[in-house]
């Protein structure tokens, strides 16, 4: 992974510094409400319902055993001895108090983590494969250019202050299974006929209330010249993106104004005047320098494959948790953080201690972050995989749901969250509990639940099989359902299937649409083949019928 | 977003108007000396105007509102201007930006008129090229080779 060297650390120190010092401001009045959240936010810091919550950047979703100890430390320190992983590859802590926040990012820059840009109207963390470099079929590791892009946009003098959030993802795999169409802006790493590398752009993807995917507004940029054409994208949105309504902040919005076809024009001619300056260029030593940090860490040994083990539990887990590396003789396991009961993304101090000691032992060291809200140990040696099962079940962490229908993802939702609408982790372990009962949890699978507490859509309901948006009708939690979202290879945007349905009977109305997927689900069928071949009329007789 | 400051002292103390009210005629009686740009001017289609004034001031009273910094970017970049750039209503938070946008000079607000210039300066590290990185390390920049060609 990523190497940080002086320059980085000193910056970090420095950014602590800086933000101490707007604290101070803020706590002796000097800066009003307004402008603090303006610059709190841009330092991964929401005020929530009971306390700050501090989101922490893991760029790229990689991270090591050490930052995992630290995070740790930091939750049981200043937080409740938890933490939450989002759908965009971060952590959060809830229960931050605004008097220790120099402390906190202080203990952060000492394993070189900060919460820089993880919110506000900024360039935020880029999403990446949480594969990158250990699958098969790759075009390149997108992390050294996530790596290079992120630094480039860190504090950038002209792109701070933008009309609204942006965020970036940027794959390297051929099939794009990170949902590049639902980003603000996507790069796909790409190969042109003459064997060049570059990127394909597409801009103006997003959730929240008007979801829209992206437009591919340019078919290659050469890897040289990215940061131009990036910065020309974002001049466009900064001087022409509606600021005035709170509600069409976003990219997606001026796109869709303007035309992807007008769009890509009012880019390309910006583009005309820095496309050739040489201080704009993508630097190739650099580039190739960090591409060195991201260099595997093991070579092939000999093939041996993973034991199979006498033990009912360990197969299950094996089929659904594990899948081999692209180096011979290593496996990829995922941890799967959703043991019956609990909440969807959130993993306590004690169990983050242990996972680094695992990666410590079992995977160099190494961890990655999904959108899924699990983590994976990316260099496990097949020899090892069985050993490293019996260490999670000792922690109760080998919950065989990766792929199944018990693996829900939810944000935090009403229950701490001040945007929220509904509640979403208590709607998530009643399903959970309900299947359980049923005794079909971990035999479900080819679809997955989503569950967001409000429009902004943290949870990706959009792109769920099942997604469920939270609202409030009187006093009440209700749930629009929409079904058919997709990442895989595709983003596909889910279609509602009718009205909103209340908390107390979410759960029978979940389990109606389950029902028809299996009677209806032929060998090897997956929810989307099902819905398409069936048609939704079916589910909706089942759902209100 | 929070402005209680008025805005007109400097403007009248620079002589400056806005873009349409601009004429040669005007700075030759030295009645104007400069232009202040609206967020919203669209500064490549104004070039021609933009270019005969010695001095164009933006306002950053709005805290939230970035438009300027790339308005000076295209002022530098596209219309090739040549004069003074002057940031006004600059709220301190903002200083780290500003100089190395392109700026050439500033205003603060009153309410930041106490502080030293030195507290905007926390940062010996910089990331990216931009119109100013003067004092600063520049971590884009591989140590050993020089930018690609």
């Amino acid at each position: 992974m990523y190497q940080y060297n002086d320059n980085d650390t000193q910056f970090l120190k420095q950014r602590v510094g800086q933000f101490s010092k707007q604290v101070n401001r803020y706590l002796e009045r000097e800066l009003n409400d307004d402008q603090f959240r303006s610059l709190r936010l841009r330092n991964g810091l929401y005020e929530e319902l009971h306390a700050y919550m501090l989101r922490v950047a893991i760029p790229y979703g990689t991270l090591n055993a050490k930052q995992l100890q630290q995070l740790a430390y930091i939750a049981d320190k200043y937080d409740k001895g938890y933490a939450h992983l989002t759908t965009r590859q971060n952590i959060q802590f809830n229960w931050i108090q605004l008097t220790q926040m120099g402390e906190i990012l202080a203990d952060l820059a000492k394993v070189n983590l900060h919460a820089i840009q993880t919110s506000g109207k900024v360039v935020r963390n880029i999403t990446a494969d949480p594969l990158s470099g250990i699958r098969v079929d790759e075009i390149a590791d997108a992390r050294p250019y996530c790596e290079l892009i992120r630094q480039w946009f860190t504090l950038h003098p002209e792109f701070s202050w933008l009309p609204g959030k942006f965020k970036i993802a940027i794959n390297g795999a051929k099939f794009d299974e990170i949902g590049l169409e639902f980003h603000d802006l996507g790069l796909q790493l790409n190969v042109n006929d003459k064997n060049q590398l570059g990127f394909s752009v597409y801009v103006g993807g997003g959730l929240g209330a008007a979801p829209m995917l992206a437009v591919k507004i340019k078919q290659f940029v050469a890897e040289q010249d990215v940061l131009s054409y990036l910065e020309s994208v974002l001049r466009v949105y900064n001087l022409k993106g509606q600021r005035d309504n709170a509600k069409r902040l976003r990219i997606k919005f001026l796109v869709k104004k303007l035309g992807g076809e007008k769009f890509a024009e009012l880019v390309e001619e910006d583009w005309l005047l820095s496309r050739n300056d040489s201080a704009l260029k993508l630097n190739l030593p650099q580039l190739n320098a960090i591409k060195k940090d991201f260099e595997l860490p093991i070579k092939p040994v000999k093939n041996t494959a993973t034991e199979n083990k006498v033990d009912f539990n360990f197969s299950i887990w094996k089929n659904n948790n594990v899948i081999a590396n692209k180096v011979s003789g290593y496996s990829i396991v995922t941890i799967s953080l959703t043991k019956l009961g609990s909440t969807p993304g959130n993993v306590a101090a004690e169990e983050l201690r242990q996972l680094a000691k695992l990666a410590e032992y079992y995977s160099l060291g190494e961890i990655r972050t999904t959108k899924k809200q699990d983590l994976i140990l990316p260099f496990v040696k097949n020899d090892d995989v069985f050993k490293l099962w019996y260490a999670l079940k000792i922690y109760d962490l080998n919950s065989p749901h990766n792929n199944t229908f018990a693996h829900i993802v939810a944000c935090p939702g009403a229950d701490y969250c001040s945007l929220a609408k509904a509640v979403s982790i208590s709607v998530a372990q009643r399903i959970q509990q309900r299947f359980h009962e049923n005794n079909l949890l971990f035999e479900i699978d080819g679809l997955n639940l989503h569950i967001s507490g409000c429009e902004n859509s943290c949870a990706h309901h959009h792109v769920a099989d099942i997604g469920l948006l939270g609202l409030n009708k009187g006093r009440q939690s209700y749930y629009q359902i929409t079904l058919g979202g997709s990442t895989k290879y595709k983003t596909v945007l889910g279609k509602k299937i009718g009205r909103a349905i209340s908390v107390y009977k979410i759960v029978d109305a979940v389990e109606d649409i389950v029902n028809v997927y299996l009677e209806n689900k032929a060998q090897g069928e997956n929810f989307s083949q099902v819905l398409k071949r069936i048609g939704i009329q079916i589910f909706k007789e089942r759902v209100y019928g | 977003m929070v402005n209680t400051v008025e805005k007109k002292p400097s403007v009248k103390k620079y002589q400056l108007v806005n873009v349409e009210h601009w004429s040669l005629e005007a700075r030759r009686l030295a009645l104007v000396k400069g232009i202040i740009l609206r967020a919203n001017d669209d500064v490549e289609s104004l070039a021609l105007i933009l270019n005969q004034a010695p001095l164009i001031a933006v306002d950053f009273s709005n805290f939230d509102d970035g438009r300027s910094y790339s308005q000076v970017k295209l002022l530098r970049k596209a219309v090739g201007y040549k004069g003074e750039i002057k940031a006004l209503n600059v709220h301190i938070d903002h200083l780290q930006f500003i100089f190395r946008s392109g700026i050439d000079s500033y205003e603060l607000l009153p309410e930041y008129q106490k502080y030293h210039s030195d507290y905007a300066m926390d940062f010996s590290i910089c990331y990216q090229a931009a119109e100013n990185n003067i004092g600063l390390v520049e971590q884009h920049k591989n140590q050993e080779s020089s930018i690609y060609e």
